[in-house]
């Protein structure tokens, strides 16, 4: 929208914004303002950039990858530890696999894990953050107290645990990961959920008969979409990062399942002298959870919330 | 020579990829000891022109032309370093929130030396700290502040808003300036606190010589506290004149409309509603409310916010309970509306239609009273859902809604940010009259609102309640308006109320001292007003009001 639309006369002005207040021009709907804020933010840019491509990369793996073959239990030991050539884009591992192909299905792998874990922690925190916020009382001191308990277990000694109990593979760590995880969108949303609930818009709904479903469903939770969209995608760069540790430690995927940890954790007894091992997976770890931040961080300062 | 010369000055803000001119060619001057104010509404452009002339403009705003010159300096040609130098040595201002401007972790005498110490580093004359405080204490004891230092060593949260106001006066006053801007002075403080702050700032101009733009949206004000008037609608200025010429013979349309929507106290403009001798819709007998702090262990007496209250509210009629911060009026409101319980006494409440509440509230604050995230349809679907409307019939009555709060019907699809404040109010209306209740809580509903607002606002309310044959109890601290719009008013202090009765008896023969003077504070627009209110002794004002220049004492 050009300025040459605007009704000179648009004298009332928003001192912070400069925004016409009750002009004859149009307001701008949330949406324009939102994605404006989105739009002037170049690391948010970036972010979303990467994080398309990740996801894009992930779905059409089979395309990208130059040996799509190599992912399963393929061995072929005459072009072991390769250093990058035209037909190894980024050199072979220890069973002389492709390298490339490896880490463009790995990011299968780390989205995978931050579907499952966050498909399920973010609407279970959420409920349960809400639910103590608004209901209160006893609610309240047995979902925080419950919140408080899983939250002093250390997260990665747990996953190790399950890990050890269980079989260590995708869906165990995945589970591990899921546990710990949903406390922190609970404790978030909670407060979120009381600042809200104190508001008269709230207090109105209810008097005018309003249902208990209907005040969290309808009136608390669009208030609360903002903020759990930011800590979603900032945790999704946590969430791979954590993957990878896991799988780093021997707790993640089983192989020959290509990995971005466990890839790592296998080149790293031939660095530095076949560097090529670990720079892939490496670097992809980093692009992804960048991406992920950048994006996370931007959303943050679009939506104008704390997390 | 004028001490402030603004010529043609043009500004315009830039904001999402929209430019908006919100100031068009101002022009006008200030003389020295002048006091100048400066009238407009939410949006008019008068505190840009504030912060144009102190030079505290946001980035996105950008001066298109004009020219602002100060005792001869050309502000807006001067290098950004002597620009600052004038700020707070030859002009400051007055802040506008004394509740919010201080930190709280800092004491009053630390705010005070702050900013006489970056003052005195600016003109480049480093002081030390001795010379500092005796300073400071002069000017505390300028702004009238007793004992100042105990005022020196407080932390702001002893102090009362009136006496925060003052510092916030004093820090103005610091380096004594010759502009002295004031941004609404007051406003957020009760009205007898208020009338002791516009006093202090009258006699600091008469003593000390200063010029004062006092900018403001209250004309009881400016009545107080100019020599010349300047209105301001839209960016511009519509009208400037000797303070007695525009309220006596405002010229401009925009003028007199300002001045005909402030309600009257005394006079021929006064309304009075009519009483009702129906059978009481809602009543209190003799009920008190103590809060209880720190669960049930706790020991004492805990707070007693509200006690022997009583008094019967017929229907029809429209019953106002007024009061200062504090009072206890909010506290009544809500066990009115059974939102909180009695701790003695009953409130007899009149049968309510089947599966609907006797009661409905309308907010003060139109900003929070509508989710930001529904728009006006889906906020009133839940009162007409609630009592059994289907899909059809709610939407039949949603457009009858909003004929009745006389908005379009194209609105039911807007979301609360895409309307005005008053339109948001009406909104709320809407949204409490939906759930079809006999008594409508209104809760101070117009002290958000522009004053040209408010009166079409309370206009709707009277239309309403004659049509629908409702009863309402507002909650208010605007006496002028509760003249004009109530049956009958009870005057509360601290929690109990001290008088009631109609309007027109209590405002011709207050016979409680604090409602004298609550009445004397009050801002009016004519002398005749003035002479018609009732008159308070420094004994009685000291009996009931919150001292604004002691502090309190220790056990208070």
């Amino acid at each position: 929208m050009s300025a040459k639309n605007l009704p000179q006369t648009a004298a009332e002005a928003d001192i912070e914004t400069g925004l016409p207040l009750d002009s004859d021009a149009p307001p701008l709907s949330a949406g324009y303002m939102t994605w404006f804020r989105f739009s002037r933010n170049p690391a948010a840019l970036v972010g979303a950039f990467i994080v398309a491509s990740v996801i894009l990369v992930a779905l059409f793996a089979p395309l990208i990858a130059t040996h799509p073959d190599h992912v399963g239990a393929v061995v072929d030991f005459r072009n072991r530890h390769m250093p990058p050539s035209a037909d190894n884009w980024m050199g072979t591992d220890k069973a002389g696999r492709d390298i490339f192909s490896r880490t463009v299905f790995g990011f299968r792998v780390s989205l995978l894990l931050v579907i499952g874990v966050l498909g399920i922690s973010v609407p279970v925190g959420s409920a349960l953050g809400m639910a103590a916020g608004y209901f209160g009382g006893w609610t309240e001191r047995l979902i925080a107290g419950f919140t408080n308990v899983m939250l002093a277990m250390p997260p990665l000694v747990m996953a190790l645990a399950i890990g050890n109990v269980l079989e260590p593979n995708l869906t165990n760590a995945m589970i591990a990961i899921t546990l710990l995880w949903w406390t922190w969108h609970a404790r978030l949303i909670y407060r979120v959920t009381r600042s809200i609930v104190s508001e008269d818009y709230i207090e109105a709904a209810r008097l005018a008969g309003a249902s208990h479903l209907h005040i969290l469903w309808r009136e608390i939770l669009p208030n609360c979409i903002s903020v759990i969209s930011v800590k979603t995608t900032l945790d999704a760069a946590f969430v791979i990062l954590f993957g990878a540790t896991l799988s780093f430690l021997g707790f993640g995927v089983k192989p020959p399942t290509p990995d971005l940890g466990s890839m790592v954790a296998d080149g790293r007894q031939f660095v530095p002298e076949m560097w090529w091992e670990v720079l892939a997976p490496g670097f992809a770890i980093f692009y992804a959870t960048l991406g992920f931040n950048l994006l996370g961080d931007g959303l943050r300062d679009m939506f104008d919330v704390e997390t | 020579m004028a001490l402030l010369d603004v010529r043609d000055l043009s500004i315009s803000f830039t904001g999402y990829g929209r430019t908006a001119q919100v100031l068009h060619g101002v022009s006008f001057s200030i003389a020295k000891g002048e006091r100048v104010s400066l009238i407009g509404e939410t949006g008019s452009g008068k505190s840009v022109t504030s912060k144009a002339i102190m030079g505290t403009l946001p980035e996105n705003a950008t001066i298109e032309g004009g020219r602002i010159a100060f005792d001869g300096l050309d502000l807006l040609a001067l290098p950004p370093a002597e620009r600052e130098r004038l700020k707070g040595s030859d002009m400051s201002i007055i802040m506008q929130d004394p509740l919010s401007s201080f930190n709280p972790v800092f004491r009053i005498g630390k705010h005070l030396d702050d900013i006489l110490r970056f003052a005195d580093r600016r003109i480049g004359r480093p002081s030390g700290a001795q010379d500092r405080k005796r300073r400071i204490f002069e000017t505390l004891r300028r702004v009238q502040l007793a004992d100042a230092d105990r005022v020196f060593d407080a932390w702001p949260h002893e102090l009362s808003g009136g006496m925060r106001q003052r510092v916030l006066i004093a820090l103005a006053l610091l380096h004594k300036p010759r502009l002295l801007i004031a941004d609404e002075p007051g406003t957020a403080l009760d009205v007898t606190t208020q009338a002791e702050i516009l006093k202090l700032i009258n006699g600091l101009v008469d003593e000390e010589g200063l010029s004062l733009l006092m900018i403001t949206h209250n004309l009881g004000v400016v009545r107080q506290t100019a020599d010349r008037v300047l209105v301001m609608n839209k960016g511009e200025i519509v009208e400037q004149g000797p303070l007695a010429e525009v309220f006596g013979a405002p010229r401009d349309a925009y003028t007199r409309a300002l001045m005909a929507a402030v309600p009257p106290l005394y006079g021929d403009r006064v309304e009075n509603q009519p009483v009702s001798d129906a059978a009481p819709v809602l009543a209190m007998r003799d009920v008190s409310k103590v809060y209880r702090s720190g669960g049930i262990w706790a020991r004492g007496e805990g707070h007693r916010a509200v006690s022997g209250v009583t008094f019967d509210v017929p229907e029809g009629e429209i019953f106002g309970i007024a009061g200062e911060s504090g009072s206890g009026k909010t506290t009544v409101a809500r066990m009115l509306m059974g939102l909180l319980d009695v701790t003695e006494g009953e409130v007899v409440r009149a049968p309510s239609s089947p599966g609907r509440r006797l009661t409905q509230i309308v907010y003060q604050n139109p900003g929070t009273s509508l989710n930001p995230k529904r728009t006006v349809a889906q906020t009133l679907a839940v009162p007409l859902g609630h009592i059994g409307m289907d899909r059809a019939a709610a939407s039949a009555r949603m457009t009858e809604l909003m004929s009745l709060v006389k908005l379009p019907e194209s609105y039911l699809g807007k979301y609360p940010h895409e309307l005005s404040g008053g339109q948001k109010q009406r909104v709320s209306i809407a949204r409490a009259l939906a759930a079809e209740p006999k008594v409508l809580i209104l809760d101070e509903p117009t002290s958000a609102l522009d004053v040209s607002v408010q009166k079409t606002v309370i206009d709707l309310l009277l239309h309403l309640r004659a049509e629908l044959g409702l009863t309402y109890v507002i909650i208010s601290h605007d006496l002028s308006l509760m003249r004009n719009f109530c049956s009958r008013i009870a005057i509360m202090l601290r929690g109990e109320i001290v008088e009631q009765g109609t309007p027109a008896e209590v405002f011709a023969a207050p016979s409680h001292a604090y409602t004298r003077a609550l009445i004397a504070a009050i801002p009016v627009l004519t002398e005749a007003e003035e002479a018609l209110k009732p008159t308070v002794t420094e004994e009685e004002r000291a009996a009931f009001l919150v001292p604004t220049t002691t502090l309190a004492e220790e056990d208070a």
